[in-house]
């Protein structure tokens, strides 16, 4: 088993980027690899709670939920978060905040990077 | 393991979208990367500027005037003086005919690095040697 | 170097791919992307199809937009999530995403 690092930029509901990333973090941990998700830009908006899941969009908080369940580290661009108005207080539990050195320290040590930048 | 290194391959245009200018940020966090590693770990990046990405170099850039954030130039110009490699496709500058003294430079803040103009295939091997790829 | 492309988009997305060489180039097929694996634009096929052997396009991308097996080329090999793993961590070493 290997660790595979994604970095995704794409927004909460405003582009499938973003469920198809934690669709693949999914597919990757059950598979037994070890997966890090880094957030940034426009894919901070994923790490706030209290996201309602109506039917006409797409949704990231219960996902998210279960791929920190499962081991999956997952961290976003505080600067990112902070620019769009998200405050720690009101960040999904156990997502970590740091700065982009955080991915390329998780780059250093994995065995496959996909980086999925913005539309 | 030692240092790895990463090609930072930016094809996206400027401002519309943040895209590109999170490519020279990642990029630039290279700085403070050891902090989070081993002691002789780096990740070493290089900027690699395709087709429409090569936009994105135009100096007099205008963004803080007209938007209140940073330039991209700004971004670029910290780049170099961080001494990281950027390279610039040369093909891509002759298709659209972008000039060679159109584009950003930071010998005003001391750099020692310059823009490197390169044929695509230069930047192919880059992007061969490197471990890894990310395409902003 | 062996590369894996995820094609996510229809449009904008053939020059970049000519440019890339590897000595394994496969190409993914994901999002918008897929259109590539199932249209003929005026009665032509995706110039990306000829690019290598190596094609494969998501299972659940086709059947979001309405598209099914059936209306894959037949050059071009239907995947799921679970594949896409696989291929990442056995069969390509570097990826982009176009």
């Amino acid at each position: 088993m290997g660790t595979l690092s994604i970095g995704c930029f794409s927004s909460l509901v405003g582009s499938k980027s973003l469920d198809f990333t934690l669709k693949l973090a999914k597919a990757a941990v059950d598979k037994g690899h070890k997966v890090n998700l880094w957030l940034s830009g426009n894919a901070t908006v994923v790490g706030k709670a209290h996201q309602k899941h109506l039917k006409d969009y797409s949704t990231g908080e219960k996902p998210i939920l279960e791929l920190l369940e499962k081991g999956v580290e997952i961290c976003e661009c505080e600067a990112c978060a902070l620019a769009r108005g998200i405050q720690k207080p009101d960040a999904i539990p156990g997502i970590q905040w740091n700065a982009m050195h955080w991915y390329l320290a998780k780059i250093y040590s994995s065995d496959r990077v996909l980086h999925i930048g913005g539309e | 393991m030692a240092d790895v290194k990463i090609a930072c391959v930016v094809q996206r245009p400027p401002y519309k979208s943040e895209t590109s200018t999170l490519g020279f940020t990642h990029a630039i966090s290279s700085q403070v990367v050891e902090m989070l590693l081993e002691d002789g770990q780096n990740v070493i990046p290089t900027m690699c500027m395709v087709g429409e990405g090569i936009f994105n170099l135009l100096n007099n850039q205008k963004a803080m005037e007209n938007y209140g954030v940073t330039s991209i130039e700004s971004h670029g110009k910290n780049a170099l003086l961080c001494d990281l490699d950027i390279l610039v496709c040369k093909e891509d500058l002759v298709t659209f005919g972008i000039a060679e003294d159109r584009l950003l430079d930071a010998e005003d803040m001391g750099a020692d690095k310059k823009l490197q103009i390169v044929p695509y295939s230069e930047i192919q091997k880059v992007m061969e040697s490197s471990a890894h790829l990310l395409f902003f | 170097m062996k590369l894996g492309v995820f094609i996510n988009d229809y449009k904008g997305t053939v020059e970049t791919v000519n440019r890339l060489k590897a000595d394994k180039l496969g190409l993914i097929f994901i999002q918008n992307g897929v259109f590539h694996a199932t249209l003929k634009e005026n009665g032509k096929t995706s110039p990306l199809l000829a690019k290598t052997a190596n094609l494969y396009v998501l299972s659940e991308d086709l059947a979001t937009r309405g598209l099914t097996g059936a209306d894959v080329d037949s050059r071009v090999k239907v995947i799921t999530y679970g594949d896409v793993v696989d291929l990442m961590f056995n069969d390509y070493e570097k990826f982009a995403w176009v």
